[in-house]
C-alpha cells in the first residue's frame, strides 16, 4: 500500500478505532480479527512458517513460543504491558537501539491502526485462543465483521491463503458488478439530464444553455478536432429552427465528416500509445505503424461496433487470417516501445513484450493496470499474480513481425516517391564504407610492415576476398574484414595480421559506425513503402539474439523455436519458475468466459478477445463509455479511465455510467449513437458561465455537478490544426504515410544518440501541402517529439494516456509566441485576411471570424487597428532576405572507440527541393504588420480555450 | 525561414560581450510568482503550529495549486539543499577508475567462461580477462583508491565517499539510464530532479528547479531521462542546450526587436483582459497571462545566467576553461556552481559516452582527462564558497563494466556492460566523505559487500535532502507512485 493512501485513509480508521476496537471488542476477538492475520501476513515468514529458517530464534506460532522469546532471552510479550513488550517496541520502529525495527523492510512497516491493535491486544492480556475457539469466534462474528471490514472475493487464488481470503471494501468492487440498467429518475427529456439532475446539489441551479457561436465551436472541436468555418457558424446562428433542433443538425453534419474519425482516433491512439518508432536504444522507425493509425480512423468513421473493434485489435489475424485489414488491426499489440538489441538478453526482451501486452490489454480495454500483479498478488484489487500470468499465457504464442499485407484500395498510398531521399542516403553510406575499406587495406599494409609480419598470407586472403566481394550483395566493398575472418577461420594467430579497424582516426571510426548503423536504420525506414503491416503471428518463439532489421514471419513458425509454457514468474523475474498456468482471464470475472481458452498455438487470442468484448464484461463496457464521456466533457465519470480498481477514483454518477453502458451495448456498441445522445443533452449544451458563481463554488467545489460546462484548453494537435485551418493552409487529405512538418529547426537538427550512431536529422517534407497535414499524421518519433506539441502536453507515447494534462508552463510561450511556426502561420493568416477583403476594418473583422468565430467589438477593433499602424511604422527596414535551407548539418560528437572528438556532415536531402511557406519578403509591409496582430490573436486565451 | 546553422551565437536583446557557458534548453517549466506570494506561504508555515492540521494542510494545498514550485520543507532534517548530478553516460568502468583489481593482471588474456542464462549477444564468442591499463594509487588521508590519471580529483579525495555496492537491473543503455535517472527501466517516469523539485520546490522562482546540461548530442533514451513523467509539467528538467539557443525559441525570430515584442505583449494583455472580464471564475486564464510576462523576463535573465565573462580568470583556469580537453565540461561545472548559487535545486550534467567496448585505455584516458580537472575544481570551489556542505555531488554512470572482453582481445581491449558491479561516488551534502563503502569480488564482476539496489541509492539521495521516499508520493492513474517504485532502504554507510 502506498503511504499517501495510508495517510488519507488513516484518519477515518483511527476515528473508527475508538468505537470498534477500544470499547466493545474483547482482546480475544481482537486477536482473531486482527492479530492472527497480522502475524500470518507480516511475521510468520521469518518467525515460524519454516522451522529451519527461524530468524533470531523467535517463533511466533504459539503463545508459549512467543512468551519464550528469541535469542535475546526475553519474552516477546509481557501480557498487559505493551510499553515494555519487545514485540510491540520492535514494530513501533522507535526503539532501534534495543529492538531491531520489525518487519525489517521499511516498506513492510505496520500502519498506525495495526500498531493500535497490537498495543490493545497486549494491554488486554494478550489472549491467544485455541484454533477451535478461533473458528467459533470468527463464525459468530462473520456477518458483522464483513460489513465493517469488507467481503471476500472468489478468484483463482493468491500466493498465500491470507491473500486469497482477504477482505475487500464493497465500494472498491463497484467495477466488477454486472451492469444493470437503472431506470432514469424522470422519464421526460434526455435520461442523461435526469441522472445529472438527480445528483445536482440542492440549491444549485444549472447554468443556461450556451449561445450558438459558443456551441458550434464546442461541438466542432469536440467531434472533429477543428474549428468551425465562419460560414458554418453563420449558417447555424441564422438557422430559424429552435436551438435544440438546429444544434442536432450541426451534430449530424459533424458525425458524417471524415474528420470525425481523425478526432476519435487521436483519443484512441493516446490510450494505445501510438508512435512511429520503437523507442529505447535504437528508436528504429516503425515504417508501417501508420497503417494501424489509419485503420483506427477508418473504424471510427465507419462507426464500427466497439466489440468488433476490440476483437480485431486483439485477434484480427485469427478472426480473418487472409484479410490484410485484420493484420493491420493487431498493430495494437505492437504499440509499446520495444526492441531487441545484441546488448540485451533475448528472454528479458521477450518478457518485456509480454508484460507490455498484458498491461496494455488491461489498461486499454479493462481499465485495469495489471502490472502490479506482475511481481505479486495485487495489493488492492482481486487480481492474483496467477491471473496476470494466465492472461499473459494467452500471448505466449504471439510473436512480433512486420508481416506482408497487401495495400487495401481504401488506404492512401500517395507520396511513396519520397523514398528517393532515403536511397540517396543509402548510396552515401555504401560509398563511405567502400572508401573506408580502402583505408583499412592501406593501413593494414603499413601495420604488417611496422609489426614485421609476413605479408604473403594477408595479401592472399585480400586477393581471395576481392574476388568474393564482387559477388557481395551488400552493395559495398568489405575486403578488409573478409580477409580478417578468412585468416581467423584458418586459425592464423591474431598477432600476425592487422587488427580490425586498424589505424583509423577518430573521424574514420566515427564515419564507419555512422554508415554501417545508418544502413541498418534505413531498412526500417524503407519498409514504410512496402505492403507490410506492423503485426504479430502465432508460433513458437524464434531464437534470435537481436533484431536489427524488420522481422518477417518465418515459414517454420510452428516448428522452430521454443513453445513457451507460461508459469508464475515470482517477483517478476523472467528466469524464475513458479507454478505453470494455463491461458485464462481475470478470474474475478471468470464467469463471463463462455469457452475455455485453447492451449494450442493458434486460437488463444480469439477466445480471449470474445471474453474481453462480451456484453457481460462489466469492465470493458463501462471502460469505453467512461472514456467517451471524458472525450465530451473533459472529465470522466470514474476519475481514472485506465484504473477501475479500488485505488482509482469512484464514479461521480454511477447510475448514469451504468445507464449509458447498458444503452451502449443495447444499441449495438455504436459510438455515433452515444455521441448523439450525449451532445443533445442539456448538460452538454450548458454555458461555461454560471449566473451565480458563489453558489456554484459553495455547492460544487469539486466541479462534478455538470451545472456548468467546463472550458478546456485546446490540445497540442488542435492548436496546430486550428491555426492551419484559420490560415487556410490545412491539407485535409485523410491517412497515408506520416508527414514531417517543420519543427523548431534547432530541435530538428539536434543530434540524438542511438545505439552506435546518431539518428538522422528531422527533415520536413519539401512541399507546404505535404507539411500542412493534420497533426495526427505527423511522424511520431519517440526520441524526438515536436517541441511545440510536447510543451502543450501531447503525451509521450511511453505510457497509455488516459486523460490529457493542460499545465501552463513558460516554454509554451517560447514556442507559441517566439517560434517560427506561429510566425509563419501569422503571416499566412494576415495574407489571407488582406487578400479576401477590402480595407483594414474588413480585414480585421475577417481575422476575428477566422480565429474566434466572431467579429471584433468596437474596442477590440480600435486597439487592433492602432496596433497594426504602430507596428507598420516600426518596420523601418526591408525584411531580411529569405535564408537558405540547411542542406547539411555538422555533427560533433565524442567518438566511442577513442574518447576523442570527431565530426561529420550529414546531408539533408529533402531540403534540396524545399518550397518554403509564405515568406515576409513576398508580402507588403502592411500585411507583415498585420501578421503581428495575427500572432497576438493566435496566442490569446480566447483562441487557446474552447468554451 | 532558416538560420544558416546552429552554431551562431544565441540571440539576446542587447549586445554585450558575453561568454556563453554553453548551453541551451527546451522546456523551461516555471511559473511566475511574486515575492508577496512566497511571503504569504512562509506566513502560512508559521501558522501551521497554531492552526489545526487539517485546515493548515488545505490552506497549503491551495497555495501549492497556485504555485507548485514554491519552496517547501522536506519530511526530515536535510543535510543537503541542492544536488549536482554528474552523469557519466555510457557506463564508466569501475575497474579502470576507482575499484582496482590487481587479480586481473594475473588473469590477463586467459579465457573467460561466462555461465548463466543472462547472456546477451554482446557476451557471446570467445572472451578473455583483461587487466586494467591504468595504474592505481592511494589518495588523500583516507587512502582512496583512484586510477593515477585522476590527478586533480586526487587532491580532493578526502571529500569523496565511494560506493562500490550499487546494482541495477538492466544491461542495456537506455533502460539502465532510465533506471538510474528515473527509478524505472522503461522511461516515462519522473526524473530524480523532478521528484526533488516536487518535494522541495524551487528557491529561485524565475529559474526552473531542475536544470540539465546535456552534451551537444542527447544521450540514448533522450529527453525522457529528465522527464517530469506523471508529475506536473512544472517539474520537468529544463535542458540548457550545449549549442545554439540555450532554450528553444527563447528569442523571437530575427527581425523582431524588443520594442516590437513588448508592443505585441501589450496588445495580448489587453485582449486577454477583455476576455478574462467575460469569463470570471476561469482561473487558468490568469496563469497563462502571467506566463507571458515571465517568459519576457527570462529572455533577459537566462543569457545573463549563462554569461561566464564576469567570472575571474583564475576561477576559469581552475575549471580548465580554455584548455581544449577540459573546456566543455569545465564550463558546465562552473555553470552548475552558478546555478546552485542562484537557487536551482537540481542540476544534472551529462558527459560521455563512456561506453568503451574497445580501446579502453585511449577512450577512458581521454574521458577522464576531460572531466578530472573540472570536477575537482567544482568540489574545491564549492568548498571555498561554503556551499559544499549543502550541495550534494553525485558521480555515476548507468552501470559498471565487465572484467572481460570479447573477441576484441588482441590489441583493442575494452569492457562490456555490467549491471552487477559499479562504482559511484558522492561528495559534499552530508555524505560520509573519506570512506569507501561496499566491495566487489576480486575480479570486479559483482558486488559482494554492502550490495544495494539502485532504488536504495535513490532513497538515500532523497534522505540527504530531507525527503522520505515513502512520503514523497504522487497519485497518478489510480495509485500512489514514488521514485523507488515500491520502497527502498537508506544505505546508512553513505551518510555522515
Amino acid at each position: 500500500m502506498k503511504p499517501g493512501f495510508v495517510i488519507t485513509s488513516m484518519t477515518a480508521l483511527i476515528c473508527s478505532a475508538a468505537s470498534i476496537w477500544a470499547a466493545d471488542v474483547s482482546a480475544e476477538h481482537l486477536f482473531v480479527r486482527r492479530i492472527a492475520p497480522l502475524f500470518a501476513g507480516k511475521c510468520l515468514a521469518c518467525h515460524g512458517n519454516d522451522e529451519s529458517k527461524i530468524k533470531g530464534g523467535l517463533d511466533l506460532r504459539t503463545l508459549a513460543a512467543t512468551l519464550k522469546g528469541g535469542d535475546s532471552g526475553k519474552p516477546a510479550i509481557i501480557a498487559g504491558k505493551p510499553e515494555v513488550s519487545p514485540l510491540y517496541l520492535a514494530v513501533t520502529r522507535a526503539h532501534e537501539n534495543e529492538w531491531k525495527p520489525m518487519p525489517p523492510k521499511d516498506a513492510d512497516k505496520l500502519y498506525a491502526e495495526q500498531l493500535i491493535s497490537v498495543k490493545q491486544w497486549i494491554a488486554g492480556g494478550a489472549p491467544w485462543p485455541t484454533e477451535e475457539r478461533i473458528q467459533t469466534i470468527a463464525k459468530a462474528n462473520e456477518v458483522t465483521w464483513s460489513a465493517e471490514d469488507g467481503v471476500t472475493v472468489v478468484t483463482s487464488g493468491g500466493q498465500s491463503p491470507e491473500w486469497t481470503n482477504r477482505k475487500y471494501k464493497l465500494e472498491g468492487l463497484w467495477a466488477y458488478q454486472p451492469v444493470k440498467k437503472p431506470v432514469p429518475p424522470e422519464t421526460a427529456g434526455n435520461p442523461i439530464d435526469a441522472f445529472v439532475a438527480a445528483k445536482m446539489p440542492i440549491g444549485l441551479q444549472p447554468a443556461p444553455a450556451a449561445d450558438r457561436v459558443t456551441l458550434i465551436r464546442r461541438a466542432t472541436f469536440d467531434l472533429i478536432g477543428l474549428p468551425p468555418k465562419p460560414e458554418e457558424v453563420a449558417s447555424f446562428v441564422k438557422d430559424p429552427l429552435p436551438d435544440a433542433e438546429a444544434f442536432t443538425k450541426v451534430v449530424e453534419r459533424l458525425l458524417t465528416s471524415p474528420h470525425y474519425g481523425e478526432r476519435m482516433a487521436q483519443h484512441w491512439l493516446d490510450v494505445t500509445r501510438y508512435a512511429d518508432s520503437s523507442g529505447f536504444s535504437n528508436d528504429y522507425e516503425r515504417g508501417n505503424a501508420w497503417r494501424y493509425r489509419d485503420y483506427v480512423v477508418r473504424s471510427f468513421n465507419a462507426d464500427k461496433r466497439y466489440d468488433q473493434f476490440v476483437r480485431e485489435q486483439i485477434a484480427g489475424d485469427e478472426i480473418e487470417p487472409e484479410n490484410p485489414e485484420m493484420l493491420i488491426a493487431t498493430g495494437f499489440l505492437r504499440m509499446g516501445p520495444w526492441e531487441l538489441t545484441g546488448m540485451e538478453v533475448a528472454r528479458i526482451a521477450r518478457q518485456r513484450f509480454l508484460d507490455d501486452v498484458s498491461n496494455s490489454v488491461g489498461e486499454t480495454f479493462l481499465a485495469h493496470s495489471l502490472q502490479c500483479a506482475r511481481c505479486h498478488d495485487h495489493k488492492f484489487d482481486p487480481v492474483p499474480t496467477r491471473d496476470y500470468y494466465s492472461l499473459q499465457a494467452v500471448f505466449a504464442t504471439t510473436q512480433i513481425a512486420e508481416r506482408l499485407a497487401p495495400f487495401l484500395p481504401i488506404e492512401n498510398t500517395d507520396g511513396f516517391e519520397e523514398r528517393k531521399y532515403l536511397e540517396l542516403r543509402r548510396n552515401e553510406y555504401l560509398a563511405r564504407l567502400t572508401e573506408l575499406d580502402d583505408v583499412l587495406l592501406r593501413n593494414g599494409q603499413r601495420w604488417l610492415i611496422e609489426h614485421k609480419q609476413d605479408r604473403a598470407p594477408w595479401n592472399a586472403a585480400v586477393a581471395a576476398a576481392r574476388g568474393q566481394s564482387a559477388a557481395n550483395q551488400r552493395g559495398f566493398s568489405d575486403v578488409f574484414s573478409a580477409a580478417r575472418s578468412a585468416l581467423t577461420k584458418q586459425n592464423v594467430p591474431e598477432s600476425e595480421f592487422p587488427p580490425k579497424l586498424v589505424g583509423f582516426s577518430p573521424e574514420q571510426f566515427g564515419m564507419e559506425r555512422v554508415a554501417r548503423k545508418g544502413l541498418e536504420r534505413l531498412h526500417w525506414e524503407l519498409d514504410r513503402y512496402e505492403p507490410v503491416a506492423l503485426s504479430i503471428y502465432n508460433g513458437r518463439t524464434p531464437q534470435v539474439s537481436s533484431i536489427p532489421v524488420p522481422f518477417r514471419m518465418p515459414s517454420n513458425r510452428m516448428t522452430a523455436g521454443d513453445l513457451e509454457e507460461t508459469c508464475v514468474l515470482t517477483g517478476g523475474d523472467p528466469f524464475a519458475s513458479g507454478n505453470n498456468v494455463k491461458p485464462g482471464v481475470l478470474s474475478v470475472l471468470g464467469a463471463v468466459l463462455k469457452a475455455p481458452i485453447p492451449e494450442t498455438i493458434e486460437g488463444r487470442r480469439k477466445t480471449f478477445a470474445d471474453w474481453v468484448a462480451s456484453a457481460e464484461n462489466p469492465l470493458t463496457t463501462r471502460a469505453i463509455v467512461n472514456r467517451l464521456w471524458l472525450w465530451h466533457f473533459d472529465q470522466p465519470i470514474a476519475g481514472n479511465p485506465n484504473n477501475f480498481g479500488s485505488t482509482g477514483k469512484r464514479p461521480t454518477h454511477p447510475e448514469l455510467l451504468d445507464w449509458l453502458t447498458a444503452t451502449f451495448v443495447e444499441r449495438g456498441w455504436r459510438f455515433k449513437t452515444m455521441h448523439r445522445l450525449i451532445l443533445n443533452s442539456d448538460a452538454y449544451r450548458r454555458s461555461t458561465q454560471h449566473p451565480d458563481r458563489k453558489t456554484l463554488g459553495d455547492k460544487d467545489p469539486a466541479g462534478v455537478s455538470y451545472a456548468v460546462f467546463k472550458p478546456r484548453r485546446l490540445t497540442a494537435e488542435e492548436l496546430r490544426d486550428a491555426m492551419l485551418t484559420a490560415t487556410g493552409e490545412l491539407n485535409p487529405t485523410l491517412g497515408g504515410i506520416p508527414n514531417r512538418p517543420e519543427i523548431n529547426l534547432e530541435a530538428a537538427l539536434q543530434p540524438r544518440q542511438v545505439m552506435g550512431t546518431f539518428a538522422a536529422a528531422w527533415t520536413p517534407n519539401p512541399k507546404p501541402e505535404q507539411r500542412h497535414r493534420r497533426s495526427l499524421y505527423a511522424l511520431k518519433i519517440r526520441g524526438l517529439p515536436d517541441p511545440l506539441q510536447e510543451v502543450f502536453n501531447a503525451p509521450p507515447p511511453g505510457f497509455s494516456c488516459e486523460r490529457r494534462e493542460t499545465s501552463a508552463v513558460t516554454p509554451q510561450v517560447f514556442s507559441l509566441f517566439n517560434g517560427q511556426s506561429t510566425h509563419s502561420r501569422a503571416l499566412a493568416l494576415a495574407n489571407r485576411a488582406v487578400k479576401e477583403t477590402h480595407g483594414d476594418v474588413h480585414a480585421l473583422t475577417r481575422l476575428f471570424l477566422l480565429v474566434f468565430s466572431r467579429p471584433p467589438s468596437a474596442d477590440e477593433l480600435q486597439r487592433c487597428l492602432t496596433h497594426w499602424r504602430d507596428i507598420e511604422a516600426l518596420l523601418v527596414d526591408a525584411t531580411s532576405p529569405a535564408q537558405k535551407p540547411p542542406f547539411e548539418v555538422r555533427r560533433d560528437a565524442i567518438e566511442e572507440n577513442t574518447g576523442e572528438k570527431f565530426f561529420f556532415n550529414e546531408k539533408l536531402h529533402p531540403y534540396t527541393e524545399f518550397v518554403p511557406d509564405l515568406q515576409p519578403a513576398s508580402v507588403s509591409a502592411h500585411t507583415r504588420a498585420l501578421a503581428d496582430v495575427c500572432l497576438v490573436l493566435l496566442n490569446s486565451n480566447e483562441f487557446a480555450y474552447v468554451y | 525561414m532558416f538560420t544558416k546553422n546552429t552554431e551562431t551565437a544565441p540571440r539576446r536583446w542587447e549586445g554585450r560581450n558575453e561568454e556563453s557557458a554553453i548551453l541551451s534548453p527546451t522546456p523551461l517549466r516555471g511559473l511566475p510568482h511574486s515575492a508577496a506570494q512566497i511571503q504569504r506561504r512562509q506566513f502560512l508555515y508559521s501558522l501551521g503550529a497554531s492552526l489545526g492540521s487539517v485546515a493548515f494542510t488545505s490552506l497549503l494545498a491551495a497555495e501549492e495549486k497556485k504555485n507548485p514550485l514554491a519552496p517547501k520543507p522536506g519530511h526530515l532534517t536535510a543535510k543537503a539543499k541542492n544536488v549536482i548530478f554528474l552523469m557519466m553516460e555510457g557506463g564508466p568502468s569501475h575497474i579502470d577508475t576507482f575499484d582496482p583489481k590487481p587479480m586481473l593482471a594475473k588473469m590477463h588474456l586467459k579465457e573467460f567462461l561466462r555461465e548463466g542464462k543472462q547472456k546477451s549477444a554482446m557476451e557471446s564468442g570467445k572472451r578473455y580477462y583483461v587487466q586494467s591499463p591504468f595504474k592505481f594509487a592511494k589518495r588523500g588521508q583516507s587512502g582512496a583508491d583512484m586510477a593515477e590519471n585522476w590527478t586533480h580529483l586526487a587532491k580532493v579525495a578526502d571529500e569523496i565517499c565511494f560506493f562500490r555496492g550499487c546494482n541495477v537491473d538492466s544491461v542495456n543503455h537506455p533502460t539502465a539510464m532510465y533506471q538510474m535517472n528515473c527509478g524505472n527501466r522503461f522511461g516515462g517516469d519522473p526524473g530524480l530532479g523532478a521528484w526533488v523539485s516536487y518535494g522541495l520546490g524551487s528557491i529561485n522562482q524565475d529559474l526552473p528547479g531542475f536544470i540539465v546540461l546535456p552534451e551537444v548530442s542527447y544521450p540514448q533514451g533522450g529527453a525522457a531521462n529528465w522527464s517530469n513523467g506523471y508529475l506536473p509539467a512544472n517539474f520537468q528538467g529544463t535542458p540548457l542546450r550545449a549549442k545554439g539557443s540555450p532554450i528553444l525559441d527563447l528569442m523571437p525570430p530575427v527581425g523582431v526587436n524588443k520594442a516590437r515584442q513588448r508592443k505585441n505583449l501589450d496588445l495580448l494583455a489587453n485582449l486577454n483582459s477583455i476576455h478574462a472580464a467575460q469569463h470570471p471564475g476561469h482561473d487558468e486564464l490568469a496563469a497563462r497571462m502571467d506566463n507571458y510576462e515571465l517568459a519576457f523576463r527570462m529572455q533577459m535573465q537566462v543569457p545573463e545566467t549563462l554569461d561566464l565573462s564576469r567570472e575571474d580568470a583564475k576561477t576559469k583556469e581552475a575549471y580548465g576553461i580554455g584548455q581544449d580537453a577540459t573546456d566543455a565540461f569545465g564550463r558546465k561545472c562552473l555553470l552548475a556552481r552558478k546555478l546552485v548559487e542562484k537557487g536551482v535545486r537540481f542540476v544534472q550534467l551529462y558527459n560521455g559516452s563512456w561506453d568503451s567496448h574497445d580501446y579502453i585505455e585511449r577512450a577512458h584516458g581521454n574521458l577522464v582527462r576531460g572531466v578530472d580537472q573540472p570536477i575537482a575544481a567544482l568540489i574545491a570551489d564549492l568548498k571555498l564558497r561554503g556551499l559544499l556542505d549543502s550541495t550534494l555531488i553525485v558521480w555515476c554512470g548507468e552501470f559498471g563494466r565487465t572484467p572481460d572482453n570479447g573477441v576484441r582481445g588482441g590489441t583493442a581491449y575494452g569492457r562490456d556492460h555490467n549491471p552487477n558491479a559499479m562504482t559511484l561516488w558522492l561528495a559534499g551534502g552530508g555524505c560520509n566523505a573519506g570512506h569507501t563503502i561496499g566491495a566487489t569480488d576480486e575480479l570486479g564482476m559483482t558486488a559482494v559487500a554492502g550490495k544495494a539496489h539502485v532504488r536504495d541509492f535513490h532513497v538515500t539521495l532523497l534522505r540527504l535532502l530531507g525527503l522520505d521516499d515513502n512520503q514523497l508520493t504522487y497519485y497518478h492513474a489510480g495509485r500512489f507512485k514514488q521514485l523507488s517504485q515500491f520502497g527502498g532502504q537508506v544505505i546508512k554507510g553513505l551518510l555522515e
